[in-house]
């Protein structure tokens, strides 16, 4: 018997009476305020930013205000130039050197602030969007969920990806005596644009 | 030769002698458990989540050999390789057997558990292959020989100065930088190359999802999903246990881990990773290791519910006290107490005597897990199984004696309470008495309860 087998009897003949131990319906709890202002609420909390437009400026035009030394600006959205496109881009090696990654995410969530990236958002190259130092996602009103349990319930995206990640705010640490250091590993700062 | 017990005690004995560790540490989980009510109080909803999260693991477990065939058919379907391991030898043997067909040198991972549950590093070292740790805690529990003293803040029992020590010693920074910032930033700047020319990645996983042969990493700084999408080779590692039904029911789980753990309404990351990447290849090991065993045991099974979040840890004095590395063993704290036994008996048998029975772990469990009446038949047990020593049994024998007799154990209070005014310290804070140690005991009441009821309102009611 190989260990699959093994482990599989094994837990045949161990676990609980299974008939005792029914499956609660699928749950749909909590606050169903889908805002913007929630989710910026809840952005700024997670220690992310909104790249706030001024007047009528472009999307070029804020992230050059915003990242004034950024060199290598690259672009995953057909909308937007930048310095490069991410189908250029062919290694993490070569992503690893850009400044500031423009991305658009097909939803975000208001109770967390997250943002949804995956392959089809990163042109398969997943590394692409921790490599880089800072990142701007584009995102629309129109796709806020209200929280977790409607993301999950709603959102096809997590039955057809492959890499899937929620975003809330810049990669972080407290790992040295506890002091809440945004910007540890992943990117250094995460700003949203709304269109 | 039989294996030792951990001296538990005699650990945080240690522990306690350094009073500005003790101090953040004691301060620093206080705080975490302090954010974790902040969270709670601000959902109306939050025992409801407890009471779907803990009986949709029940559920899980009960099914979970059906389960694990779903999330393996699943997985395969889309393109995952599925492994088994029996137990800890086996997980490490087919990881080594997956870094040498790609001929791998240099693994990068995050944080996982179940590795240090392994000792995978013990294992791959010696047979060539260069193990990063790239999570800040768990890198500076690497380099300084550590196991994790927790299991989400991995180096928690360390202050600045640690920190900046270990990092002189192994990336040549200042011996006395004491900007943590400074700190992290160097992490990051050494971790960087080594990522970048990893051969393969590896990390842990929070959830098995059966319905879409998903499995989710949560994680903060980034490391995990470097860890998993730089080199194009992902391993993940998971216990059975991991697994929950349905995509929807990760709803209930992401909600509650981060807000149990440190406070924070989510981790920022929550990665679902469901296929390999293109060109890449992905491995899930799913790991029993004594799990299956566990299941069968009537009063301890519950204990698989756990999602290690950590907040019986923060909340629980003794450890926050004594420090997760005086268990003497990979999991720490109250649900440490009742895991570790199953793994070691004899070598963990004090550990579920690390607990005032206060009850805190259970309250704050997001899962429900009974952990500190678990505690309490793990005792039971223990005496049972003669893992006990003499002086505590006997101690436990009188004690049982008197309080399992009203009349007797009156006798022994009005008594006692007369004799804790008048006892020389001596006879109070002794070896005997382990309790007595670097605490004082509060004030004995003047009276008991049981007598001032029978002055007061017993005449009342007659009257």
């Amino acid at each position: 018997m190989n260990s699959r087998e093994m482990i599989l009897a094994r837990l045949r003949s161990n676990r609980p009476d299974p008939d005792v131990y029914l499956l609660p319906d699928i749950a749909i709890l909590g606050d169903q305020d889908r805002s913007r202002a929630r989710f910026e609420t809840s952005l700024a909390g997670m220690g992310g930013a909104v790249l706030e437009r001024q007047g009528e400026e472009t999307l070029a035009a804020a992230v050059a205000r915003r990242f004034p030394d950024a060199k290598i600006i690259c672009s995953a959205v057909p909308d937007y130039e930048g310095t490069l496109h991410i189908e250029d881009v062919t290694s993490p090696q070569q992503a690893a050197e850009t400044d500031v990654m423009v991305v658009r995410a097909p939803f975000g969530i208001a109770e967390t602030g997250s943002v949804f990236l995956s392959e089809a958002q990163l042109n398969h190259l997943n590394s692409a969007a921790h490599l880089a130092q800072h990142l701007v996602v584009i995102l629309s009103e129109q796709n806020i969920t209200a929280n977790m349990h409607t993301a999950y319930t709603e959102r096809q995206e997590f039955h057809t990806a492959h890499y899937g990640v929620l975003m809330s705010g810049p990669s972080a640490t407290a790992d040295i005596q506890g002091v809440l250091i945004r910007g540890a590993q992943g990117v250094r700062s995460l700003s949203v644009w709304w269109e | 030769m039989k294996v030792k017990p951990v001296n538990h005690a005699k650990a945080a004995e240690v522990f306690l002698q350094d009073e500005p560790h003790l101090k953040f540490h004691d301060e620093r989980l206080w705080d975490m458990r302090q954010k974790r009510d902040q969270q709670m109080h601000i959902l109306p909803e939050w025992q409801e989540l407890r009471a779907r999260a803990s009986e949709i693991k029940e559920h899980t477990l009960a099914h979970l050999p059906e389960y694990l065939e779903q999330f393996e058919a699943n997985a395969k379907k889309n393109g995952i390789h599925v492994h088994w391991a029996a137990d800890a030898g086996e997980h490490n043997r087919i990881a080594g057997e997956i870094l040498e067909k790609h001929r791998a040198k240099s693994l990068i991972k995050s944080k996982s558990m179940v590795t240090e549950e392994c000792d995978m590093r013990g294992y791959l070292e010696p047979r060539g292959i260069t193990v990063t740790e790239t999570d800040l805690g768990e890198r500076i529990q690497q380099l300084d020989n550590q196991m994790p003293s927790h299991v989400v803040v991995p180096a928690v029992h360390k202050l600045i100065p640690d920190v900046a020590k270990v990092f002189a010693e192994n990336y040549q920074t200042d011996p006395n930088e004491r900007d943590p910032h400074a700190l992290a930033e160097a992490q990051r700047e050494a971790a960087r190359p080594v990522i970048l020319s990893a051969d393969a990645g590896m990390t842990g996983g929070n959830f098995l999802v059966a319905e879409t042969g998903t499995f989710v990493v949560c994680t903060n700084e980034g490391n995990a999903d470097l860890s998993s999408t730089v080199t194009g080779l992902h391993i993940a590692t998971l216990g059975i246990e991991r697994i929950i039904p349905r995509m929807a029911d990760l709803g209930v789980f992401v909600r509650l881990l981060s807000r149990s753990a440190l406070g924070s309404p989510i981790t920022q990351y929550t990665t679902h990773f469901r296929g390999p990447q293109k060109g890449g290849e992905m491995h899930v090991i799913l790991v029993d290791n004594g799990r299956s065993q566990r299941l069968g045991m009537d009063d301890f099974w519950t204990s698989l519910k756990c999602i290690r979040c950590g907040a019986c840890m923060n909340t629980c004095p003794v450890y926050r006290r004594s420090g997760g590395l005086s268990y003497g063993a990979v999991y720490s704290g109250p649900i440490g107490s009742i895991l570790d036994p199953t793994f070691n008996e004899r070598k963990y048998s004090t550990l579920p005597f690390a607990s005032t029975m206060n009850g805190s772990c259970t309250n704050v469990c997001p899962v429900k897990i009974n952990i500190h009446e678990q505690l309490y038949k793990w005792r039971r047990v223990l005496a049972e199984h003669h893992e006990i020593p003499f002086v505590k049994r006997e101690l436990m024998r009188m004690a049982g004696r008197i309080m399992g007799k009203p009349v007797l154990y009156r006798a022994a209070i009005n008594s006692t309470n007369a004799a804790l005014g008048n006892l020389p310290r001596v006879a109070l804070y002794n070896w005997m008495n382990p309790w007595g140690k670097n605490r004082e005991l509060p004030p004995a009441a003047k009276q008991s309860f049981h007598s001032w009821y029978k002055e007061n309102r017993l005449k009342k009611e007659k009257a």
